[in-house]
């Protein structure tokens, strides 16, 4: 009653933009707010349910023209499903098989060396000589061109590059001093994930193909895991860097060693940071083509080059089971997301600082 | 010097196996920057001392120096009769509060107090017990299921005491534990400090660069400026009888009253009046000392000098009476039903026996006196 009689009297669309209360949303821009996200949502999902409609759809019902509605439109047909999952499934099965094993080991991995790694560089202060590691790649550089273009033995390389780079370090790197720093180490890890990976992909073919390793899990787990090393070291290095590190400088005085600080503070604490970091990778890893491509022709297969399979040969593009593989492919993706997003929840580091 | 004694025999009864700590010409250098220059400290067994010194001064590298955090450059940190100048943290017995507290977000007051006993492996039922004394000890104890994102600023600090007393350590050291609290609540504590350190008897090593909680806490305060030590004494020597004029600055509030100026037929002329002096000769740089409390206002031309009165300010308990005299601000603390008007001119008397000389070039404290004429 009162409330009505406090305020001054305005027009109707004044009143339709006002919040009603503090802290609640005006009637107006509540009506603009969901109509928007309403049609975003809409725009976002329709490319999942055509997915799912075009995975029963039959080649005529795709090629005759659109056709939106199943039962009404057109007579939904599982042949797609069937073809892959009775007639071909040890393909199928195979590349599914293959891709959860690449990806969880890989990701496995790089989350493993690059949190490790973030710590360090968020812990450690380091100071790299610019000039031993220029001397190093130099002296690297001389050996592989000795051995490549005249077939020196690498033994006698290798004894022959340690001393060179031993004497070069001591008679010139300890007397000019470029001093690197933390930050300089980790932007050049970052500089290695600007790079297309297309720059590297023949260097990588050819060296698994002169190791024999072409086609097996082991090169792509490889590949991927360090490939994806510098977003993993990127992103921990933050996580690890926003734990104050009076709490480890608490524990230890409390008298925990190493690793207990580890286990007990820092790892509970960087856990929606891991979590956030292993889905991530674990989705890049998932959804990786072009490195797979060359890595492999048959045995270690994974799921993009299953999606790129139907679109080749003389039948043109089978739109119907590539629908059928992406939505296979989209499964364990949302499942990971739902067990890891509760931990990616804020505020885990609430109370520890200050009053 | 009476004081020493008492603050002496007092920690020697209730501490038997308090440790002393010794820290001999400790050094810190941060490339150039040199932090903590040849600090020598002899911290007794049980003994509350006070590192006081402006923010920067290189209090807090010296309190982790002692604690193991932080690599010393030279000298040497013993405990009792170990050296422990390269030892681990872990391996040097000694807990720490620290300025944010440091308590881990992820677990609960009873597991903060409890982790020093936790990861030494300590039995889960002799810890639970030892984790209630401790929180009972600052209490906390019906707060022990909390996460420190539940608990006001006060009890966090709490917590902090509790996790660094619960195993009865050779030494504490606090780096300005209760810089983050309100005026009230730090008053409180500060006493809650005291009687724990009290009944523990742990020696123990406070930094701040709160003067009042040196003066009120300590049995002894070491005062720091740019890295290097002052002055070490207990509160009232250093209060009553600074070495120098930072010292002298730094310690009272308000603060000690100075003025400036280059004596000339033996003594310091202040604008129409002179301040004889002994002790000194004609032309040294020279600066007058005398605390706000050590004087008063008097008529005009009654005093040793004369002033304008600035403002007057009723603190409650006392009127702080601020005269300007040139470009010098003085105040004078004065009984509360004290009165005068703004802009009138009043005389200062102080006490000679209770005003300082200083070399105004080096700071230091001049043999010399001022003259009653
Ligand atoms: N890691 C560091 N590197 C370089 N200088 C430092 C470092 N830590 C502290 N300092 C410098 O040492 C001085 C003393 O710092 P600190 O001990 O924290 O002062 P206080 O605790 O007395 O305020 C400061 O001038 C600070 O800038
Ligand atoms: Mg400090």
């Amino acid at each position: 009653m009162s409330n009505v009689s406090n305020v001054p009297p305005r027009g109707l669309f004044a009143r339709l933009f006002e919040p009603p209360r503090i802290g609640a949303m005006a009637p107006g821009a509540k009506f603009i707010v969901y109509t928007l996200l309403l049609a975003w949502s809409a725009f976002v999902l329709f490319p999942i349910y055509w997915l799912l409609i075009t995975s029963v759809k039959s080649a005529a019902d795709v090629n005759g023209g659109p056709v939106y509605i199943p039962f009404v439109d057109f007579i939904p047909s599982l042949h797609a499903w069937r073809e892959l999952f009775v007639v071909d499934y040890a393909d199928t099965l195979r590349a599914y098989v293959n891709s959860i094993i690449i990806s969880l080991a890989a990701t496995a991995l790089a989350v493993l060396i690059g949190s490790m790694a973030a710590y360090a560089l968020a812990r450690i202060r380091y100071q790299p000589n610019l000039i031993t590691i220029l001397l190093f790649v130099l002296v690297m550089a001389a050996a592989l061109f000795a051995i490549g273009s005249y077939g020196v033995d690498w033994r006698l390389v290798l004894v022959v590059g340690v001393g060179i780079f031993y004497f070069l370090s001591k008679a010139v790197a300890s007397r000019v001093h470029v001093p690197l720093a933390n930050g300089d180490i980790l932007f050049w890890m970052i500089s290695q994930r600007i790079l297309a990976p297309i720059v590297v992909v023949v260097p990588i073919y050819m060296m698994f193909q002169s190791v024999r390793m072409l086609d097996t899990h082991l090169a792509i787990i490889l590949t991927y895991a360090v490939v994806n090393l510098p977003i993993v070291i990127w992103l921990m290095y933050d996580f690890f860097n926003s734990i104050p590190k009076d709490l480890e400088e608490s524990a230890q005085l409390d008298g925990a060693t190493m690793i207990m600080t580890f286990r007990e503070i820092v790892l509970p604490l960087s856990r929606a940071g891991l979590a956030a970091t292993t889905l991530l990778v674990m989705i890049l890893c998932w959804n990786e083509y072009l490195l797979a491509l060359f890595l492999s022709t048959a045995k270690a297969q994974t799921m993009p080059i299953l999606v790129a399979a139907m679109n080749a040969g003389e039948r043109g593009i089978l739109w119907w089971s590539m629908s059928v593989v992406i939505i296979v492919m989209i499964i364990p993706v949302v499942f990971m997301a739902i067990v890891l997003q509760r931990y990616i929840s804020k505020g885990v580091l609430l109370g520890a600082v200050k009053g | 010097m009476n004081t020493d004694m008492t603050s002496a025999s007092e920690t020697d009864t209730l501490a038997s196996d308090a440790k002393r700590l010794s820290i001999r010409k400790m050094n810190k250098h941060y490339g150039e920057f040199h932090a903590v220059k040849d600090l020598d400290i002899e911290v007794e067994p049980g003994e509350f001392l006070v590192l006081l010194g402006p923010s920067g001064c290189g209090k807090s590298t010296a309190l982790r120096m002692i604690a193991g955090l932080e690599e010393i450059t030279s000298g040497e940190v013993i405990m009792g009769d170990r050296d422990v100048t390269h030892v681990l943290p872990k391996y040097r017995d000694i807990a720490m509060v620290f300025q944010s507290y440091a308590l881990y977000p992820h677990k609960t007051v009873a597991e903060n107090i409890g982790f020093p006993l936790k990861v030494t492996g300590v039995p889960e039922e002799q810890r639970n017990k030892a984790v209630f004394d401790a929180a009972a000890q600052v209490q906390m104890e019906t707060l022990l299921e909390r996460f420190p994102r539940e608990l006001s600023g006060g009890q966090r600090q709490r917590v902090a005491l509790a996790r660094a007393i619960i195993r009865r350590p050779s030494a504490f050291l606090m780096d300005e534990p209760l810089s983050n609290l309100d005026a009230k609540l730090r008053g409180f504590m500060r006493a809650e400090l005291k009687h724990m350190q009290h009944e523990l008897g742990v020696t123990t090593i406070y930094v701040t660069h709160d003067q009042i909680e040196a003066m009120t806490l300590a049995h002894r305060v070491a005062i720091m400026k740019d890295g290097e030590l002052q002055q070490l004494g207990t509160p009232a020597e250093v209060y009553t009888n600074p070495v120098n004029l930072f010292v002298a600055g730094f310690m009272g509030s308000p603060p000690m009253n100075f003025l400036e100026g280059n004596v000339s037929e033996s003594g310091l002329q202040v604008g129409n009046d002179k301040i004889p002096l002994d002790g000194v000769e004609d032309g040294m740089a020279i600066t007058l000392g005398f605390r706000p409390e050590d004087a008063s206002v008097v008529e005009a031309g009654q005093g040793r000098f004369d002033a304008m009165v600035y403002t007057a300010e009723m603190t409650g308990d006392l009127t702080l009476v601020t005269v300007k005299h040139g470009s010098s601000i003085l105040t004078i603390k004065m009984p509360k039903d004290f009165m005068v008007d703004y802009n009138q001119n009043v005389g200062i008397q102080f006490d000679s026996e209770l005003s300082y000389l200083f070399s105004t070039g080096d700071g230091a404290r001049l043999k010399a006196n001022v003259v009653d004429s």
